[in-house]
Parts: C-alpha cells; sequence; structure tokens
C-alpha cells in the first residue's frame, strides 16, 4: 500500500471522528505536536546506550501513552469513536510523578537556572521537554475553544496534566543524563 | 502480532474471482462490526474486515482472489479444518449513527464492513456499490432490503439480461455528484486508495460540514 494517499493535498485533513478540518485547526496543532513529542523521545531513546535498558522501556512507554493521548486529541468530544480509544488517566500521571522522584532523588539540589544542552542525550531531553511545553500550549487552547472542531468543549484536563508533568519529567531527566554522562549541570552565568 | 488461529468452516464462490470463507469462530474473538484481523504469514500481513455472522460461532470474509497473491490463494484453495493464525480484531472503521444521512461508498469487496454493519442491524443508509460488472454486486438483495437507497455504479457495459436496480454507469465519484445533492452526510468510503482520494476532493468541494470515516481496503 502506498504512503502517500494525495488526500491532504488541498490543506484539508479528516479527524478519527470523521470531521474534515483544515490541517491548522487547534486539534490538529495539538495532536501533531504530540506527534512531534513523540518522535523527539523516540531520537532521544536511539541515543540511549545498551547500558540504559530500563530508561529505554520507560521511555517506550511513554511514548505509548501519547500514541493514546493523540489519539483522543484527534477525536472530538462526544463522537462515538472515543469510545474505543484509551484515554490518559490520573494513574499515567502518578506513574510519572514516581518517575521523576525517582531520578530527582539521585541528583543534587539546584539553585540555578541551567542552560539546555550538555551531553547529546541531555539536550534531547530538553529538546523533549521544549516541544512538551508547546504541545501543552495548544491543548490549553484546544481545550478553551468550544467550536475547535466539536459540539461541546473538550474536558482535556487530564492529558493537560500528563503532559505537564512529561515537561517536569524530562527536565530531571536531562540533568540525570548530565550528570550520568559527567557532564553534571550547566548553570546559568547571568 | 498472531493471537488466534482460525479453522476453515466452509468456502463459497460469489463470482469467478471473489468468494467467502467462513471460520469457526475461537472462544474470546470479540470484534466490533467494520473491524478486521490480519492474516499472519511470517513477516507477511494481509488484512480483511469480518462480514459479519449469518450463524452463530461463525466468522466470514469476503476475499478477492489475487492470481499470485500473498494470502489470497491460500485462502480460495483452502479445504474445512485447514487453519490460519490471524491478529486480534482491531480498526476504527465503525459505524456511529447520527442525525446526519449516512451514505456508504464501496468498491469491490470494499462491501465487506457495510455488510457487517447491515448484519449488527444498521438500517436506513443509502449505499453507493462500484463494479466493474453486475456480477460484482454481492450481498445485494441483503443491503438493498436494509437500505434507504442502494445505487449501483457500474463501470463496465451492462448486460442485456442485466435487471438490478437502475445503476449509474463511470465511476463511484460520477455516481455520488449524480444522485446526492449537497447536504448534510455521514460518508463511510471503503476501497481503493485512489478511490477515496477522489471522493475527498469531490466530499471537500461540495459537501460542507460532512463527516468522512475511510478504509483504504487495498
Amino acid at each position: 500500500m502506498k504512503i502517500y494517499t494525495q488526500t491532504g493535498d488541498r490543506g484539508k485533513t479528516g479527524l478519527l471522528s470523521g470531521e474534515r478540518v483544515a490541517k491548522d485547526n487547534a486539534r490538529i496543532q495539538a495532536y501533531g505536536d504530540v506527534d512531534e513529542l513523540n518522535a523527539v523521545i523516540g531520537a532521544l531513546a536511539a541515543s540511549l546506550g545498551t547500558e540504559d535498558d530500563r530508561l529505554r522501556e520507560q521511555l517506550e512507554a511513554i511514548q505509548s501513552d501519547l500514541m493514546h493521548a493523540g489519539a483522543w486529541l484527534a477525536a472530538t468530544p462526544e463522537s462515538a469513536s472515543r469510545a474505543q480509544l484509551h484515554p490518559v488517566t490520573d494513574a499515567h500521571c502518578r506513574a510519572l510523578e514516581a518517575a521523576i522522584d525517582h531520578l530527582q532523588n539521585q541528583l543534587p539540589e539546584l539553585r540555578s537556572f541551567v542552560l539546555p544542552g550538555g551531553h547529546p542525550r541531555a539536550a534531547w531531553a530538553h529538546l523533549a521537554r521544549t516541544v512538551c511545553r508547546r504541545a501543552e500550549r495548544w491543548v490549553v487552547h484546544l481545550m478553551q475553544q468550544p467550536q475547535s472542531g466539536g459540539p461541546a468543549a473538550d474536558d482535556l484536563g487530564t492529558i493537560i496534566a500528563y503532559i505537564n508533568r512529561l515537561s517536569d519529567y524530562f527536565f530531571v531527566l536531562a540533568r540525570h543524563l548530565n550528570h550520568q554522562a559527567g557532564t553534571g549541570d550547566r548553570l546559568w552565568r547571568p | 502480532m498472531t493471537e488466534f488461529t482460525l479453522e476453515v468452516a466452509e468456502r463459497h464462490w460469489l463470482s469467478e474471482e471473489t468468494f467467502e470463507i467462513r471460520f469457526v469462530r475461537p472462544p474470546g474473538f470479540d470484534y466490533l462490526p467494520g473491524q478486521k484481523v490480519g492474516f499472519v504469514d511470517g513477516a507477511a500481513r494481509r488484512d480483511y474486515t469480518m462480514l459479519g455472522p449469518v450463524a452463530a460461532g461463525h466468522l466470514s470474509f469476503c476475499v478477492r482472489l489475487v492470481p499470485g497473491g500473498r494470502f489470497s490463494p491460500k485462502l480460495a484453495a483452502a479445504r474445512r479444518g485447514d487453519r490460519f493464525a490471524v491478529t486480534a480484531p482491531f480498526g476504527f472503521f465503525t459505524f456511529a449513527p447520527s442525525p446526519r444521512q449516512a451514505v456508504w461508498v464501496a468498491t469491490g469487496t470494499g462491501i465487506a464492513p457495510f455488510v457487517a454493519f447491515v448484519r449488527a442491524g444498521v438500517r436506513g443508509f443509502d449505499l453507493l456499490h462500484g463494479v466493474r460488472s453486475p456480477r460484482g454486486l454481492y450481498y445485494r438483495e441483503e443491503l438493498a432490503r436494509a437500505g434507504r437507497r442502494y445505487r449501483p455504479c457500474i463501470s463496465g457495459p451492462l448486460p442485456d439480461d442485466y435487471d438490478g436496480p437502475s445503476p449509474f454507469g463511470g465511476r463511484v465519484g460520477d455516481g455520488l455528484r449524480a444522485g446526492w445533492p449537497p447536504g448534510d452526510y455521514d460518508f463511510y468510503l471503503c476501497g481503493r486508495g485512489e478511490m477515496i482520494r477522489d471522493l475527498l476532493a469531490i466530499i471537500d468541494s461540495r459537501y460542507e460540514g460532512a463527516h468522512v470515516h475511510t478504509e483504504r481496503f487495498y
């Protein structure tokens, strides 16, 4: 089967729930950014060494969560499509919080801003953090738009909480990867 | 990922090139009408949509024999008791009732999910079935009985003895334009990628606000 369908050549695309919308629709922006975030996480996972199998598994679990989040964002509220989907839940947020706490407990206290970068793996984690924030902004925007492709305001609070927590996760993961590589924190000295 | 093994119960030909094959439904095989499974052979996989049961405890598929194909010749030659590995059911091409008129468009064996919808009790739809000859209008009577409108779209020559519903000629896009004025519709499209591409161009320009559900069948 050919990968190119040519169905989006006129600037429109279809939501999972069937609506035809412009490709700059807030819902497309939101799940597009979630998709981009997933790709950045894939690049980070690909950069890990064989000694990081546990972290790679954790990143793959996050990628799976984001696939579910993206599908949820691609269906409008009240659509029958959502009945077939797996929503992001509080349990996913709690799992992230546990991972954050585990990483942070191994790190020295931070009293300054850090510059993104350092070891290439940490740089990928910082990039994931910033794409995460952009995805969060679009999901918030989407939630504030009652007519953004759906008949009613969309309750996306759990997805926003998850992405917010994910951004924190990538911040501490970047620090963890820099410390693991011996690079340490790159402190901002204004 | 292979999750079920299907055992052949029977097979019968619908035309010179297309047959329906029925399997024993294994325990725990739950699916929504319109979903499909992947038949697995090593690294190769070919997806087929369940037709919907005509008898309890069975699963049926409508398969077009592709000479030299990976799966259809094996299915065409299968005997009662032969076993095939398949994935768990999957897919989002399922029917969702709405206030809008449902318009289903199929080409060839892309009719399969619509048969599944009808056997699950869906009624009141419009159906446009594109085929090369009237022999390809599988399940015609069953679909016509359940639908609000049933219109074939036959691209080849019409035989003198054709006695079915009045057909459109040409491609399904021509039939859609001729038979459905601008309005509020839920379109369900199942067939080749080229058909879906062509119909989406028509829908985007002619049916503002329509919902569209698509399944590229092959």
